[in-house]
């Protein structure tokens, strides 16, 4: 029996398997499946200072190994949050409230009423599928900095992990700016931007047109974003991007993760993560690994002969 | 609701693009008239949502159309003695209430399946008239679980057999005959779209099972939305599949 408890900016998850944020809602349905308190911890769907109501439908299509959705963060404003959801999830297991705005001020306004009431922040400044807010502050180094200092101003009291995009120049200086803002975590990566045609109608099948690409297919991607990174600051980084088994979260692991978020794998198979929490445990075992904290960054990278 | 590994009894063609496919769980699940099931195809990211059409204590019956990747994966994998990953009962399905004692039923297309469990229920110890759509002859399946009821009335869009025209027609001139004490349909949204025109003025309920393409299944990812007359969103699979009529935008 390996030891599968990690550590995340001072605080002791029992394990570093996280649903990600938008697959899991806030606990309850998954709950109703198997007792959700086994997990690490739970991002849960993005948080807005009011309620939105999200992009039409449809939201969601298929490709090979991969999804596409624009659900638009639609949810149920930090209030509702605060009253209906968070008491009887924090009795369950660690709280990643997932902070969504269109305005730095919104970003504000949502880590300063959860400033306390939960385990952590995850600044979603990644999202490809609204107008305003979402990914527009997360693309360039210079606004990730600033909305990242001015979400911190407001949560002294709150790790805040800040979530990255894949759809960017330098996934490295993108980290670098998120920890110059005094980011305490970071969490990678969000979807890529997609587009799928139903070529019968010639028209996207999504309403929204195009939408975040997540799933299996994204994986090895994910990975060299995760390691470029996590080597590039050194705040905590958690993992995340088409993670369907324990051999994929051992994998983001060595490439730099202190833990990891499962997200799309829920769909498919609704035990995801506590199948992949046995796994981690059994791969631990059987590696003579200890403590599965041992694995985070320890990969070597090949030598390479210099061909030019 | 709960996530179970069921064996395939039967996966066969019975109409056009049609498949009937039986599966039997390890106990009984008790279902209710109208809710679903989601069911993984192996290789495909999403499970496909398909409605329950028959329930008979371990062993369930769902009907689906081949229509792309996964269901035709669906159709030509999945034989006999195979394992298939199931999320079920789904959704609230269809409430009737005890002193609604004639029931109408109008669907079509795939709509007609999720009625057929709603006829196979409420014609035990109600009257219930059917009126079901389909696009010619060869979409024509399910004649006997169908004929339980009162009365069954056939449409055909070429009329190559029973009513020509659209189901809702059909059901439209036996309406005021018949005084159905509540109305349940399901089928593509132009049709729900005729009946809730042409049911306006008359005071009878009217629920209706919507379709939308789904993520999760159980309400967590809100990709399923619908969109409410309040203005607000509902999804799909676990505020509906059913809705009263009036309460959706269609």
């Amino acid at each position: 029996m390996a030891d599968l408890s990690v550590t995340l900016c001072g605080k002791t998850l029992k394990n570093p398997v996280i649903p990600a944020s938008g697959t899991f809602g806030f606990g309850r349905e998954f709950d109703e499946i198997y007792d959700i308190s086994c997990l690490g911890g739970v991002a849960t769907k993005g948080v807005a200072l009011v309620p939105w109501e999200g992009n039409p439908v449809p939201r969601i299509a298929e490709s090979r190994g991969v999804i596409l959705n624009a659900v638009g963060l639609q949810n149920p404003g930090v209030e509702k949050f605060i009253a209906e959801d968070l008491p009887w999830l924090r009795q369950k297991t660690r709280v990643i409230a997932n902070v969504v705005g269109r305005t730095i001020e919104d970003y504000e306004g949502v880590c300063a009423r959860l400033d306390g009431l939960v385990d952590f922040l995850e600044l979603n400044i990644s999202c490809p599928n609204v107008k305003c807010g979402g990914m527009a502050f997360g693309i360039r180094p210079e606004a990730i900095e600033e909305v990242t200092a001015r979400a911190k101003a407001k949560c002294p009291s709150t790790p805040l992990i800040v979530k990255l995009s894949p759809n960017v120049e330098s996934i490295a200086l993108n980290a670098q700016a998120a920890e110059r803002g005094g980011a305490d975590c970071l969490s990678l990566v969000n979807t890529f931007t997609g587009m799928a045609i139903d070529i019968e109608r010639r028209r996207p099948v999504l309403a929204n047109n195009t939408g975040g690409v997540s799933g299996a297919g994204i994986k090895p991607v994910a990975v060299r974003m995760v390691y470029e990174a996590a080597h590039a600051v050194s705040i905590p980084v958690i993992g995340i991007g088409g993670i369907t088994c324990a051999e994929d979260a051992v994998e983001f692991m060595m490439a730099g993760a202190v833990a990891v978020q499962v997200g799309t794998q829920n769909f498919t198979d609704t035990r995801a993560c506590p199948k992949i929490i046995a796994g981690l445990n059994e791969w631990c075992d059987a590696h003579g690994v200890a403590r599965v904290a041992e694995l985070t960054d320890t990969l070597k990278l090949n030598e390479r002969r210099k061909t030019c | 609701m709960r996530e179970i590994t069921a064996t395939v009894l039967e996966n066969k063609r019975i109409a056009d693009e049609i498949y009937s496919l039986t599966f039997a769980a390890e106990e009984e699940i008790a279902v209710r008239p109208g809710q679903f099931c989601m069911v993984g195809v192996g290789g495909f990211p999403l499970r496909r949502p398909i409605a329950l059409c028959k329930a008979e204590g371990e062993r369930f019956t769902v009907c689906y159309r081949v229509k792309g990747s996964g269901t035709r994966a669906l159709a030509r994998e999945y034989k006999a003695g195979e394992k298939l990953s199931v999320l079920l009962p789904l959704g609230n399905g269809f409430y009737v209430k005890e002193q609604e004692t004639k029931v109408a039923v109008v669907g079509g297309g795939v709509g007609i399946f999720p009625l057929i469990s709603a006829i196979r229920t409420y014609s035990k110890n109600k009257q219930v008239y059917a009126y079901m759509g389909f696009r010619n002859r060869a979409a024509v399946c399910m004649e006997y679980d169908m004929t339980r009821g009162e009365k069954l009335t056939l449409a055909t869009d070429d009329g190559s057999v029973g009513f020509h025209g659209t189901s809702v027609q059909a059901f439209m001139q036996d309406v005021d005959m018949v005084c159905p004490d509540v109305v349940l349909a399901c089928g593509p949204t132009p049709m729900l779209r005729a009946l809730k025109t042409a049911m306006r003025d008359k005071d009878i309920p009217v629920y209706v099972s919507l379709e939308e393409r789904m993520g999760c299944g159980i309400g967590a990812c809100l990709v399923c939305v619908c969109e409410k007359t309040d203005g607000a969103h509902a999804r799909v699979c676990k505020d509906g599949p059913v809705f009263e009529i009036n309460d959706v935008v269609l």
